[in-house]
Order: C-alpha cells, then sequence, then structure tokens
C-alpha cells in the first residue's frame, strides 16, 4: 500500500511543480488535473473511497472544467504569457524556496509520527453520510446557507 | 482451470476484448442500421454484409500521416483524443455484465463512473482549445457547457436508485434488482438518465459539440488520421457503455425478464445482458435518426428548467416513500 | 420595335396611367418614353430627376411601386439599333415592380462617356446595395453616395470590367493566366477580411469580437458563399455574405452565343430550376420574335417546370432538415426526387439541365408512355408530402428552432427585394402565374400558399404547400394534355420543323441557315420574368438585330434574397443562422450568375 502512496505522491508534487512554473495556462491546468488525480489515489489508499471519488468529480472534473472554460473565453495573449515568463527568474525563487523548508521538515516529521497510526477502516460512503448528517448536520446546514448565497449571488449577477 | 471469478486476468482480457470489438462493430451496426432507417444500403462491400468496415477504416485511418497542425497547442493537442477511450473504458471496470463477470466491483462503483464522466468532458475541451481554430473553439466550449450541466443531472437522477438500493456498487445494485426492475419506480429518473446520457455522450440529438451544420465538426475540425479515430471509438466505447449502464441500473442488468433463464446462469446473463444493450443501441441510433438538433440554448434552458426540477423531485419522492416505508 | 416618332402624337389618354401621371407631375419633356416588345412602360429620365421621380413611383403615387425589382446597365457604345432614344455610352435601367397594382415600369438614365455616375438609390430600396456593387464591378458604373463600393463578383484585384463590350469573353482572347508566387501572395491578401471596410468594430464596451469564415467550404453553406460572421460568443452581431466564387460571366457569355445556343447555358444559372430557367429566356425571344407557340408546348412546359419546382423544393426540404440536425428527410426527398428525375430523364433525355425547351417549341414531343410514369408519381408523392409533415413540419425541436427566427415582414420583402416563397411567407398573396399568368398557367386550378409570420418555418411551409400544387398542377396537365404539334410554325422557330426542308432548295436553305445560325429578330428590348424556383427570374434581352443578344441581363432571386440574410440573423444564434441561410434556399450558380 505505501508504495502506491508514495508513487502518487511523487507524481503529485511533480505534477504541482510543473503546474507552477508553467506560462501557458492550458498546460498548467492540465498538470493540476493530473496532481488532483493523485491526490484522489492518495484518498483512496487511505481508505476513503468516497472522498476519492468526489476529489474526481468536483475538483477534477467540476471545477477544472469551469476553469478551462473561463480559460476559453479570455483571450490573455502574448502580453500575459511574456510577464509570466518573467516571474520565473531563478532568482525569485530563492526566498520563498527558503521559507518551504522549515514547512517541509515539519511535515516529513508529522507523517513519520502518523505512520504507525495509519488506520486501514474503510470509510465509504454510508460513513460520511453518517457523520455529515448527525454530528456534523449544523455545519452542513451551515454550508448549505453558504452556498445557496453564492447560488443567488451567481444569479443576480448573470441576469444582469 | 478457467474459472469466471471478477478480476481474473481470463475476465479482463474477455471483457476489454469484447468491448473493443463491440465498439468496432458497432460503428458498422449503427451505419447499417441508419442506412435501413434513412431509406439506403449502408457500407456492405467489406466481408459479408460489409461487416468489416471497421477495419478497413481502422487501417485507413492508422496509415495516415499523423498530422499536427503547425498552429496548433501540441501537449494539449495530443492528450485530448487519448483521454476519451481511457475513461471510457475505464468505466467499463465496473458493469457487471454478468454473475462472477465484471473487472472490480468497487463499492463506490456508481461515483467512479460519475467521476470518469466528468474527466470525458475533458477530452473534447482540450481538443477544442488546443487547436487553435474558431469552429474547434466553439465546439470545445459548447462541449464544456453541455456536459457539466448535463452531468448534474445525470448524478442527480441516479440517486433514486441508490436510495433504493441501498448501494453504490454496481453490482449491488442489479442484485437489489432481482425482485423487480428499476425502471418502473424509478421511471422519471430512467427518462431523465437517457436525456442526460445521450448529452454526455454528445450523441445525436445532442450533438451540440460537434454540430455540423453549424460548426463544421466541432472540437474534432482539426483532427484527423489516428486522433480523430481516437475521438472516433471513444465515442461509441462511450455509446457502448451509456447502453450497457440503462440495463444495469434500471433493467435488471443480467436478470431474465419474465424468469427466461436458461442454462448456466452465467451464459444466461450475457445473454440477457447482451440483448439488453442492444435494444438501447438500436434505440440511440433511431434517436439519431429521428430527431433534430435542438439550439444550444434551447439544449441548456431544458436542461436546468426541465431536467433539474424532474430529477429532484424523483429524488425528493423517492427518498420520502423509503423513509416512510423504513419507519 | 421602338418606334419613337409614333409616341410623341399618341394621344395622352392612350397613355399607360403612370406614364401619363409622371407627365403631369415632373412634365412630359423630363422623359423619352421607348417601346419594347412586352410593352411594358418604359421612360428615359434625367439623372438629376431619378431620385425625386424613383421617390415619386415608391411612395405617392397609386398604386405604389413597392419594389425594385431590378438595377442593371447597358453598354451602348457599338450599338447599331438606337432609334429614338437618348445619347448614351452607359444606360442604367430600373425595374420597378408594384404588388398593388399588378404592373411594372422601367426607367432608363442615360450616362455619357465621359461622366459615369450616378446617384445611389440605397436610401429608397436597401436592395439596390448589391445590384449598385455589381454596376460597378461589371461596367465600372461609379455610384455616389454607396457606403461600400467593392466589386461584388470579381476579385478586388481584378482588371477592367467584365461586360464592358471592350473586355475580352473568352481567355484565348487574353494572356494565358499565370499564377506566380507573388500573384498567389496578392491574391491571397486580398480575400483577408477586414471588418472595418464593412462598418463592423472588431470589440464592444464588453467583449471582443470573433470574425468567423463560414465558408466557403461550410457543410451548411448550400454552395462556395462566404459569410464573415461577427460573432459575441455564439450571437451573431452582424455578417458580410461574399459572394462571386461560382461566377461565370453568364451574361458576357449571352452577347457571343447565338439565341439558340444561349439556352443551356440558362439551364446552369439555378442548376437546381433545370429547364425552368429556360421559360423566361425562351419566352422572351418567342415576344420579340411575334412566335406563339401551340398550346401542347405550352403544358409540357407548365408540366416539366413544375416537375422541376418540385425537384428544387424537395432539395430544400431534405437539406433544410439537415441543417437543423434531422439527418433523415434528407435521404426520403432523394429517393422522391429521383422518381421525378426518372421521369425527366425518360421525357428529355437529361436530367438537371435538360435544356429541352427550343425557341417555338420543346425539342422532342413526349415519348409513348408518359402519362404512366407520371399518373404513378402524382398517385404517390402527396402521401410522402403528408408523411414528411409528420416527421419535419410537425417536430417539436424543429418547430421550436424556425418559428420566429428570421422574421421579415412584407415591407421588409419589399425592400430588400424578396420574391417567391419567401415574399409568400410573409402573408402577401401573390404568384407570377396567379397574377400574370405566362404559358397558359391561367387555365390551371391551383392555389397560392401564403403564411402570416414570414419566419423561417412558414418560409419552409409555403414549399412545402406549393408542391403540394405543383403535383395538382401536373395531374391537371396529364388529364388535359392537348393534342397537337410539339413547335410553332413559325419561321423563326428554332430548329425549325424539319419536313419543311425538304420540299425544295429555298426550304432547305432557310432550314441550314435557321439552324447553323439561328433567327435573326428585328431589333428591340424585352423582359419576361416567371415564378421560379426561387422567385421571380428574369430574362432582360436588348437585340441590336444580330444573331444573339447584344445585352442578356439575368435577374436571379438567389443574388437578391442572399442580401437579406444579414438583416434576418442579425443578434440571432449561430445555429439561428445556418436555420436562415437554408429557408433563404438559394443556389449559389444562381447569385453568381
Amino acid at each position: 500500500m505505501s508504495v502506491f502512496f508514495y508513487g502518487s505522491a511523487i507524481i503529485a508534487i511533480l505534477a504541482t511543480l510543473m503546474v507552477i512554473t508553467r506560462t501557458n495556462i492550458v498546460h498548467a491546468l492540465l498538470y493540476f488535473i493530473v496532481s488532483l488525480l493523485a491526490i484522489a489515489v492518495i484518498f483512496y489508499t487511505l481508505g476513503a473511497p468516497f472522498a476519492a471519488a468526489l476529489e474526481v468529480i468536483v475538483y477534477a472534473g467540476a471545477i477544472m472544467v469551469m476553469f478551462l472554460f473561463v480559460v476559453m473565453m479570455l483571450n490573455l495573449g502574448q502580453v500575459t504569457q511574456d510577464q509570466e515568463k518573467a516571474w520565473l527568474v531563478p532568482s525569485i525563487w530563492i526566498g520563498p524556496s527558503i521559507m518551504a523548508v522549515p514547512l517541509l521538515i515539519e511535515v516529513l516529521y508529522a507523517i513519520n509520527l502518523q505512520q504507525e497510526q495509519m488506520a486501514h477502516t474503510v470509510i465509504g460512503a454510508k460513513e460520511v453520510g453518517a457523520s455529515l448528517f448527525g454530528p456534523y448536520v449544523l455545519a452542513v446546514e451551515l454550508a448549505s446557507m453558504l452556498l445557496l448565497a453564492g447560488l443567488v449571488g451567481a444569479f443576480h449577477l448573470a441576469r444582469k | 482451470m478457467f474459472s469466471f471469478q471478477v478480476g481474473s486476468l481470463l475476465n479482463i482480457a474477455l471483457i476489454l476484448g469484447t468491448v473493443l470489438g463491440a465498439a468496432a462493430l458497432l460503428i458498422w451496426v449503427e451505419r447499417r442500421l441508419l442506412g435501413f432507417f434513412n431509406d439506403r444500403l449502408g457500407p456492405n462491400r467489406v466481408g459479408p454484409f460489409g461487416i468489416l468496415q471497421s477495419v478497413a477504416d481502422v487501417i485507413k485511418l492508422i496509415t495516415k500521416e499523423d498530422w499536427i497542425p503547425p498552429f496548433a497547442d501540441k501537449l494539449p493537442f495530443v492528450v485530448a483524443p487519448i483521454i476519451l477511450p481511457i475513461v471510457m473504458l475505464l468505466s467499463f471496470a465496473m458493469i457487471p455484465f454478468a454473475p462472477g463477470v465484471g473487472i472490480i466491483d468497487m463499492n463506490i462503483g456508481l461515483l467512479f463512473v460519475m467521476a470518469m464522466a466528468g474527466l470525458a468532458a475533458y477530452s473534447a475541451m482540450l481538443g477544442g482549445l488546443a487547436s487553435n481554430n474558431k469552429f474547434a473553439l466553439l465546439g470545445g466550449l459548447r462541449a464544456a457547457g453541455q456536459m457539466i450541466s448535463y452531468e448534474v443531472f445525470l448524478g442527480i437522477s441516479l440517486l433514486g436508485v441508490v436510495i433504493l438500493s441501498d448501494s453504490f456498487s454496481l453490482r449491488g445494485i442489479v442484485e437489489a434488482q432481482s425482485d423487480g426492475w428499476y425502471v418502473f419506480p424509478q421511471f422519471i429518473g430512467f427518462m431523465v438518465f437517457m436525456v442526460a446520457a445521450l448529452a454526455e455522450s454528445h450523441r445525436w440529438p445532442f450533438d451540440l459539440p460537434e454540430g455540423e451544420a453549424e460548426i463544421i465538426s466541432g472540437f474534432n475540425t482539426e483532427y484527423s488520421g489516428m486522433k480523430f479515430g481516437l475521438f472516433f471509438v471513444g465515442e461509441y466505447i462511450g455509446m457502448l457503455f451509456m447502453a450497457c449502464l440503462i440495463p444495469v441500473l434500471f433493467f435488471g442488468g443480467w436478470h431474465a425478464p419474465f424468469g427466461l433463464e436458461f442454462g448456466n446462469e452465467i451464459i444466461s446473463g450475457l445473454f440477457w445482458m447482451a440483448a439488453k444493450t442492444s435494444v438501447f443501441i438500436g434505440f440511440f441510433v433511431l434517436v439519431r435518426a429521428a430527431l433534430a438538433r435542438p439550439r444550444y440554448d434551447q439544449l441548456m434552458s431544458y436542461g436546468w428548467l426541465v431536467m433539474l426540477p424532474l430529477s429532484l423531485l424523483n429524488l425528493l419522492i423517492t427518498g420520502a416513500i423509503v423513509l416512510m416505508q423504513g419507519s | 420595335m421602338s418606334t419613337p416618332e409614333e409616341s410623341s402624337i399618341e394621344n395622352r389618354a392612350e397613355l399607360p396611367a403612370v406614364i401619363n401621371e409622371l407627365y403631369g407631375k415632373f412634365g412630359e419633356s423630363s422623359f423619352v418614353r421607348q417601346h419594347t416588345a412586352e410593352g411594358m412602360p418604359t421612360l428615359w429620365v434625367g439623372r438629376d430627376k431619378l431620385l425625386d421621380v424613383l421617390r415619386f413611383l415608391r411612395d405617392d403615387y397609386t398604386p405604389r411601386f413597392e419594389m425594385l425589382l431590378d438595377v442593371t446597365a447597358i453598354d451602348e457604345r457599338i450599338r447599331v439599333h438606337r432609334e429614338g432614344q437618348p445619347d448614351s455610352a452607359f444606360t442604367v435601367v430600373y425595374h420597378l415592380m408594384s404588388f398593388s397594382g399588378n404592373c411594372d415600369i422601367r426607367l432608363k438614365v442615360a450616362l455619357p462617356e465621359n461622366d459615369q455616375n450616378i446617384p445611389t438609390v440605397i436610401s429608397l430600396w436597401p436592395a439596390a446595395n448589391w445590384h449598385e456593387r455589381e454596376m460597378w464591378d461589371m461596367f465600372g458604373i461609379n455610384v455616389e453616395g454607396h457606403p461600400n463600393l467593392s466589386r461584388i463578383y470579381c476579385p478586388p484585384t481584378w482588371v477592367g470590367h467584365p461586360l464592358r463590350k471592350e473586355h475580352p469573353a473568352r481567355a484565348t482572347e487574353m494572356e494565358p493566366y499565370a499564377m506566380s508566387d507573388e500573384v498567389q501572395d496578392r491574391e491571397q491578401e486580398a480575400l483577408r477580411f477586414s471588418p472595418e471596410e464593412w462598418g463592423m468594430s472588431r470589440k464592444s464596451d464588453t467583449s471582443e469580437y470573433m470574425f468567423l469564415n463560414f465558408g466557403p467550404n461550410h457543410p451548411a453553406a448550400h454552395g462556395v458563399i462566404r459569410f464573415a460572421l461577427q460573432l459575441d460568443g455564439e450571437y451573431v452581431i452582424d455578417c458580410v455574405p461574399d459572394v462571386g466564387y461560382h461566377h461565370r460571366g453568364a451574361e458576357k457569355m449571352g452577347e457571343r452565343q447565338s439565341w439558340h445556343t444561349y439556352i443551356p447555358y440558362t439551364d446552369r444559372i439555378d442548376y437546381l430550376g433545370g429547364v425552368m430557367n429556360n421559360l423566361p429566356y425562351v419566352m422572351a425571344v418567342e415576344k420579340m420574335a411575334g412566335i406563339v407557340v401551340p398550346d401542347r408546348v405550352q403544358t409540357i412546359r407548365v408540366m416539366l417546370s413544375e416537375f422541376f419546382r418540385i425537384c428544387s423544393h424537395l432539395l430544400f426540404y431534405g437539406t433544410w432538415a439537415v441543417d437543423l440536425g434531422q439527418l433523415s428527410p434528407l435521404f426520403y426527398c432523394f429517393v422522391d426526387r429521383e422518381k421525378a428525375f426518372n421521369i425527366i430523364e425518360s421525357i428529355t433525355g437529361g436530367r438537371m439541365h435538360p435544356s429541352w425547351f427550343r425557341i417555338g417549341g420543346v425539342a422532342q414531343d413526349l415519348p409513348n408512355g408518359w402519362d404512366k410514369l407520371i399518373r404513378e408519381f402524382v398517385d404517390y408523392f402527396p402521401a410522402r408530402l403528408d408523411e414528411y409533415d409528420k416527421m419535419i413540419m410537425a417536430n417539436t425541436t424543429i418547430r421550436q428552432r424556425t418559428r420566429g427566427v428570421g422574421v421579415m415582414n412584407t415591407q421588409d420583402a419589399f425592400d430588400w427585394g424578396m420574391t417567391g416563397p419567401a415574399l409568400r411567407a410573409t402573408g402577401l398573396e401573390w404568384d407570377y402565374r396567379k397574377d400574370r399568368p405566362y404559358s397558359g398557367y391561367e387555365n390551371f386550378e391551383f392555389d397560392v400558399p401564403i403564411a402570416v409570420n414570414g419566419d423561417c418555418y412558414d418560409r419552409a411551409a409555403v414549399r412545402v404547400e406549393e408542391m403540394r400544387q405543383s403535383c395538382r398542377i401536373i395531374k391537371q396537365c396529364l388529364e388535359n394534355m392537348p393534342s397537337g404539334p410539339y413547335k410553332s410554325e413559325h419561321p423563326l422557330t428554332t430548329p425549325p420543323i424539319k419536313e419543311k426542308s425538304k420540299l425544295h432548295i429555298e426550304t432547305l436553305i432557310d432550314h441550314f441557315l435557321s439552324v447553323s445560325w439561328g433567327p435573326i429578330i428585328d431589333p428591340t428590348e424585352v423582359s419576361m420574368a416567371i415564378e421560379a424556383t426561387k422567385g421571380i427570374n428574369m430574362y432582360y434581352l436588348v437585340n441590336d438585330g444580330g444573331s444573339g443578344a447584344y445585352r442578356t441581363r439575368i435577374r436571379t432571386p438567389s443574388f437578391i434574397h442572399i442580401q437579406a440574410v444579414p438583416f434576418l440573423s442579425r443578434g440571432l444564434m449561430l445555429a439561428d443562422f445556418t436555420a436562415i441561410v437554408a429557408t433563404t434556399d438559394f443556389v449559389m450558380a444562381d447569385v453568381d450568375k
């Protein structure tokens, strides 16, 4: 199992690296989808197939399609591409990299600690549903209110 | 000793071979059927009754120059046609063809199918965007809008089935139908699913992403050779998949109607599964021959104003009835 | 024949009412009257008074002349017989038509060689736009005030104006054509669409427009035409039709062919109309020659014309359905069309372009057993149409796609020169066959189908009903086919009746000359129009006493109808655009001549 985990984790990291280094937004989105798919595999290996499926349906399936949709409608052109190329000059990377190193060490340490505790109980749709409409029902209601507000807002904007 | 067991290598090989062969045959079947409906012959020259037409087509497509237009965005241009057949074939892994025949039984089978359907949209979108052609771009936009919208109803229309069978697993759904097909209690769900399935696989009359009279060939305008072939085959695998999924979800899968079982349960199951699938393939072709294409805004308003309320209503009523029976 | 001397001593009371009124309003001295073979009121008017006269005829005169049927020009510089006509190097001809009064008038303006300018009449009739561009392209007549006076048929790189008499008519009269790389680059560059030339902006406040080349090779363009579409998303903001890809110079060919040998060219104008194209041409020549054709000829002509109307409408019906995404009707329509073509083939020997009508008759008599084939067809066809009604016209999707799309009212139709089914779909019951019967149409019982809304659905519905009426006419032809000769006895009938040549040497010489040169007809002018498949098809022939026409003008309905496509499609969606293009029902050969 850990082979699957490390494999997909590496793919996810590489793909995400590609996402942030692409100047062509379509290519970036393509790699982002790969990254999301890799994360879905990680969910699955961790025993959360429902979360994995939702990850693909919602993120890779719907949200990214929406992004692409918007990209198709926008015509960014050569100017933005040149601008983004300028952002990729190596010197710009030094600062963020130094700040990221402690984070990486922390994460690795945390993962190491958790290694023994990685439980393999499968959390299926039923369990997710039961907990959403059981202990977390208030959160669900709040989230649905928020989404409703978003929906009404979108409807209002679209009518304009 | 050969044994039919879900996930056995033999099973995988046979199913893959059958699906690919059936998809190729389907191209011929559709053209012959269309010919029949259209008062003409259809392909009848290659092999007996023209049955080898697809072979000839594949040879032609493979030997054609593999051309990428110089103005295209190469990476997505190449990736786009590969996505469609892959996700469609992956979806087939979930289909339970008969007791013991299938590739994998996931407890989230239906969700997996939905996820793959969501990924299929990329094929048309990337193809349309990468071609750098205005007709292709319009086709890609149409594909994106259409597939996102109809995916919503596709998913919601199935929830009734999930509630009734208490399972996301396709095999579980079929087994739950041993004492009655879901088409009767879930008729609205079935109708919505049929329409959404047509739109999702952009089959006629929802072929707007490639609406010939308007945008020439839509997202695949710039494609030729085997890259076009992949789009083409992917579409037919998708149609075959939908024709398999409908019996599984609503018509009892491998269960024989009126107790007409015969012989071994695997053979009987496969026979009935194939028979039901064929009926829906015939139906898809008939729809293609008979109906006219709606306009894009009509398609969208039909989806959001008719299909969505219908499928939500279906979900609400099904849930209410199940809750009442349960209590 | 033009006899101007007589006109001045004619009693004013005997003049056509419109001329009388014009004389009263603008003074008799403003006009010169000309006589033409078909007797249409024809007046020469000064360039300075042109717009006033046209406006008067359009707005103030009763009955109003609602439609500008045709605008064209004549290069008069080498014309010999111009007795009684004012001096002119180039004559611009305006043909006005009144539907309320069921009459026509022709106005001519003389232009001297050194001043080839004429004011535009677009402000009166928007349809004049393309006529004037055509006049500029073909004759080099400058139209003052025209918004975009560019070539319409010839490429922008063309040198010379083809319908001028000095322009060669054959490739062999010109230098051999070679396309070097530079020439190719230049031609390609000339094809680039520049929105600014057409008054289109590249972006609005909120979005950038996409300019889409719909054609010249597009599955739904029905031939080689290019529509440059200005799109905002899928919405058509504006569109510019670009024609000329199919231009063959049919009018120029008319100046070099003899009367007889031009007949096959007419078939190829509206290539879906077949022999129906021959009809206005041979009728015009017969009118000039004074030939009266026998009843049998008239009935045969009517019967074949109606067959071609059915063929043309069937093609429209099927392709319209395909453009709306319905695949099957095309094949059914083609099966029926094939049956009609089989009958045409067994009668004429040809299928799409039989070129079967002759000056003074038809090529052959009907074959033995012709009635059996036609009886089978008239029994079979109406039932098929009923089936198509259920499949296409009653289809909900098709109704939703076409009702209220591409709407045009009768006044718009007048302004844009729409005739035929497009005009009748707006609710005007006017059919050339009914209102000005020719070739014996007055003897037939048939209805003129009309609709009320003038949208895509109505245009199609009118055509469908016309097929039923055509079938009815064919049935009457079948039941009442007169006996008698299939050619007129008139000496100018071409080719003449052969039996006469066998009497003595004089008749043989006559026959020989008549066959090799064709008829020589006294100089005059004539125009003849018919209700063709797509609208009013008119031939205007100027005869200078030669063996062929001095000037052949073909008024084709498709050319004028395409001009209205931008008007019909603004603000609609791309899918509506194909529905509009399909119901405009044009044939590119008819557009480009």
